[in-house]
């Protein structure tokens, strides 16, 4: 694929041979590998926007990973990789930066914009809420329901991507899904009946 | 109860897309070549100095100074606790002492009062030199 080529192709997941733009981007081909970044882009940058609570430090963690990405091109062995590698490193640096920093202390507290694809039945009051109350959890509890709830990935994988026993990542959604329940009652946005 | 929450988690956790141009400020921040993998892990995690022979041997002579001054302290500790209990000894020797020769004293001034006492009446020579 030459450069003009690859320039016009879009990041549209239906239209696209991204094998061959894994293979495109391997090769150097920088427009290539913006249309893998504009593929991801929105799992990676959700990850970090849930982690970290803000817009501007989801943008910095998502430009991290892909600049990683782009320096480990060779290491990807195919598109099911390239998705689990993604979600791996940006899961991981979330938790690194939030330990890292006094972020884990304060509850999320951004505007969230609305999801990408919003339902008919969508309250975004409760969204604006589940995700506060999310933040409100220690970062590897979150990172386990960020990759359960928005990746919508099982167990196996989630114990693989965050280097941790099967069981603890069960643990970590039953008792996070528990505390989440207890302060949606605490906060009176459902009711004990709403939810027995 | 978890399928609810689960179900409102899922509502609430939909992927968002970041700000338009994501992909192109990436790629303006992007290097010119992708490095290859192994020489991007060097850069990153370049290896370290080879230590120089002072940091070889900094941690191994600290700890044997330290034990030096632990001993030192012990043994300094030790002659001190020996010269005050040596010291404490005396003083109560010394009190002693003391407590013996005031009750000597009184001892001595009661055999006197005694004596006076039970002796026969003095003759007039006596009250003489008695007076």
């Amino acid at each position: 694929m030459t450069r003009s080529e690859s320039h016009a192709v879009q990041a549209d997941p239906a239209s696209i041979d991204t094998r061959a733009l894994l293979s495109s981007a391997r090769g150097g081909d920088r427009a290539a590998f913006a249309s893998l970044v504009r593929l991801h882009q929105s799992s990676v940058y959700s990850i970090g926007l849930r982690m970290l609570g803000r817009r501007d430090a989801a943008e910095d963690l998502a430009q991290d990973v892909f600049l990683q990405l782009y320096r480990r091109l060779d290491s990807i062995e195919s598109l099911d990789h390239l998705g689990f590698w993604l979600r791996r490193v940006a899961a991981n640096l979330a938790i690194d930066w939030l330990r890292r920093s006094a972020w884990s202390a304060q509850p999320l507290n951004e505007d969230f914009p609305e999801p990408a694809a919003p339902q008919v039945d969508d309250d975004p009051l409760m969204t604006r809420a589940l995700s506060g109350l999310l933040g409100e959890l220690a970062p590897a509890a979150r990172a386990v329901m960020v990759l359960r709830y928005q990746e919508d990935r099982d167990v196996a994988e989630i114990a693989d991507a965050l280097d941790m026993p099967v069981n603890t990542v069960k643990s970590h959604i039953k008792r996070s899904l528990t505390a989440l329940r207890g302060k949606m009652i605490g906060a009176r946005l459902v009711t004990a009946e709403d939810m027995p | 109860m978890n399928d609810d929450i689960e179900s409102r988690l899922r509502n609430a956790l939909r992927r968002v897309d970041p700000d338009e141009g994501f992909a192109e400020r990436l790629l303006a921040a992007l290097p010119e070549q992708p490095l290859p993998a192994r020489v991007a892990e060097l850069r990153v995690a370049r290896p370290a100095a080879p230590p120089s022979r002072w940091q070889r041997f900094a941690a191994p002579a600290a700890l044997a100074a330290s034990l030096v001054a632990a001993i030192f302290l012990g043994q300094q500790m030790g002659a001190q606790r020996y010269a005050d209990e040596q010291r404490a000894g005396l003083e109560a020797s010394r009190e002693l002492m003391q407590a013996l020769r005031v009750t000597s004293r009184k001892l001595d001034v009661a055999y006197e009062a005694v004596r006076d006492r039970d002796a026969p009446p003095a003759r007039g020579d006596d009250e003489e030199t008695r007076t």
